[in-house]
């Protein structure tokens, strides 16, 4: 209900401001949500949702998949983590920038140039977070595995996923912002659809009301996302805890 | 860990096993320590605290390798292991931590052990709603889920009152009694080993080895307290010999 208020609050702070500026620079509400319903009238702006989506979907995944196996392998493997760290500090801190223009240059203006240069922007974060979720395992619960000799399918599904799943829940949190993000500035700089090409197109026309068109659905898109996917799941992963946060791995 | 066929019994000879201090200087926690203990017999280590009692469960568990010595699991090699900390699965109910535990356990099979633990009611608990005498018989059942040729059980009693702990016990007692499952359990109480087992292993203090076997004669059910005191005076006079040697 606050929610709600607080996006209502937002919602009139913006028409306020609008009263007083130039329409051009800051349009209203109104001629936004008039912008909207004409690119959706035209089916623009579903078909550029759709492409933004699936290369937030696409490499997202990609990402929080392979970023997940070496983060688990890192934590686990102390040899591994000595490695490897030193790439993955340079890789943390290798601007968003050049990794994209790198995968431009090198693989072309193609899709999947654009998908692993968001996927490899985001892989580092999630290596990180997995790793410390790997070294945060009950070694006492491993050793109950041991002695009862459970395949190593029950130990993933049983033991390590439960104890994983809320650096998941916060990887994905932190993600899948960071991830359409990114996939915007792929987009501006060589795709020819999606959300970020629009805007470019708004920069190039100055035509800020079409900017907040193609932006606000998107916004709305993955607080949707976050609303009724991310949440549910960290609810039902968490249903076993009486309260959250509290001290895990031990009954 | 080599296990031979035909030997139904449980066999451990430990050479040495050292633990690196914090000084790095190796101390030595068992020496020579050697002990058999018959198939469907029940058998109770009894030691001081810190003398390496748990270090030894570990070693027949299997998780710890860095020892010399053998250990000879009875045949089948199947073990169910209580540990001093119930070690449940806190994101699974009860009824799960025992089907994870025992996938090829009938359902029938499970809801009878719940049952016979009076767990019927918290089969579908987390084991974060239990107490802590809940989430020991849990332990329990769970280990036996997998019909074990070996029940380790280390300090099943530690930290439950005293009413609590004399309930698990006599179910023990009873389970034993029942299933003829080859039994092991890891004590600092003298009483308790006499009153549950058919043979009591006393360790010395460290390095640990057996200083003295007490074979019970009087069945679990039939122990009276005269007898059991009787035992106890004996067990203590070994304890004592065993100090001053």
């Amino acid at each position: 209900m606050i929610r709600l208020l607080s996006l209502m609050l937002l919602l009139a702070l913006w028409q306020g401001a609008a009263v007083f500026a130039d329409p051009r620079r800051l349009p209203g509400p109104v001629p936004v949500f008039e912008a909207i319903a004409h690119e959706a009238e035209t089916g623009a702006l579903f078909a550029n949702l759709a492409a933004t989506l699936a290369r937030v979907a696409a490499s997202f995944l990609l990402a929080m998949s392979l970023g997940a196996a070496l983060g688990y392998a890192m934590g686990r493997r102390p040899a591994l983590d000595r490695l490897f760290d030193p790439w993955l500090v340079i890789l943390l801190n290798l601007p968003a920038l050049v990794v994209i223009v790198l995968a431009y240059l090198w693989a072309g203006l193609t899709e999947a140039a654009a998908i692993g240069a968001v996927a490899l922007n985001k892989l580092p974060n999630a290596i990180v977070v997995m790793r410390e979720g790997a070294r945060a395992l009950d070694p006492e619960l491993d050793e109950m595995a041991e002695v009862f000799r459970l395949r190593p399918a029950a130990r993933l599904r049983h033991i390590v996923a439960p104890q994983l799943s809320p650096y998941l829940a916060a990887a994905t949190r932190s993600g899948l912002s960071l991830v359409w993000k990114i996939v915007l500035v792929v987009e501006l700089i060589g795709r020819s659809n999606g959300v970020g090409f629009e805007i470019n197109m708004a920069f190039q026309l100055f035509d800020v009301r079409l900017l907040l068109a193609y932006a606000i659905p998107f916004v709305l898109l993955m607080l949707g996302v976050e609303t009724f996917l991310v949440q549910p799941f960290e609810r039902h992963v968490s249903r076993w805890r009486r309260r959250p946060a509290r001290g895990q791995g031990r009954a | 860990m080599s296990r031979d066929g035909a030997a139904a019994l449980l066999e451990v000879r430990v050479a040495h096993k050292d633990h690196a201090s914090a000084g790095g200087r190796p101390q030595r926690v068992l020496e020579n320590l050697c002990f058999s203990l018959p198939a469907g017999r029940a058998g109770a280590l009894v030691g001081p605290s810190g003398c390496g009692k748990t270090t030894l469960l570990r070693i027949i568990a299997g998780l710890d390798a860095a020892f010399s010595g053998e250990v000879t699991l009875p045949a089948g090699g199947r073990l169910g292991m209580v540990f001093q900390e119930p070690r449940l699965l806190p994101w699974r109910s009860v009824i799960d931590n025992l089907r994870i535990a025992a996938p090829r356990a009938s359902e029938a099979a499970l809801s009878a052990l719940l049952a016979a633990f009076e767990l019927s009611e918290h089969a579908l608990h987390f084991p974060g709603e239990l107490s802590l005498g809940l989430a020991r018989r849990v332990a329990i059942a769970r280990a036996l889920a997998i019909e074990p040729d070996l029940l380790l059980l280390d300090e099943p009693f530690v930290s439950l009152d005293d009413a609590l702990a004399r309930d698990l016990r006599a179910r023990i007692a009873a389970l034993i009694d029942e299933s003829h499952v080859t039994t092991l359990i890891v004590t600092h109480d003298l009483r308790e080993a006499i009153e549950l087992a058919d043979v009591v292993f006393l360790l010395s203090p460290r390095p640990a080895r057996v200083g003295a076997t007490l074979t019970i004669e009087t069945p679990r059910r039939s122990m009276t307290k005269e007898a059991a005191d009787a035992l106890e005076t004996r067990a203590r006079k070994e304890i004592e010999a065993m100090r001053g040697r």
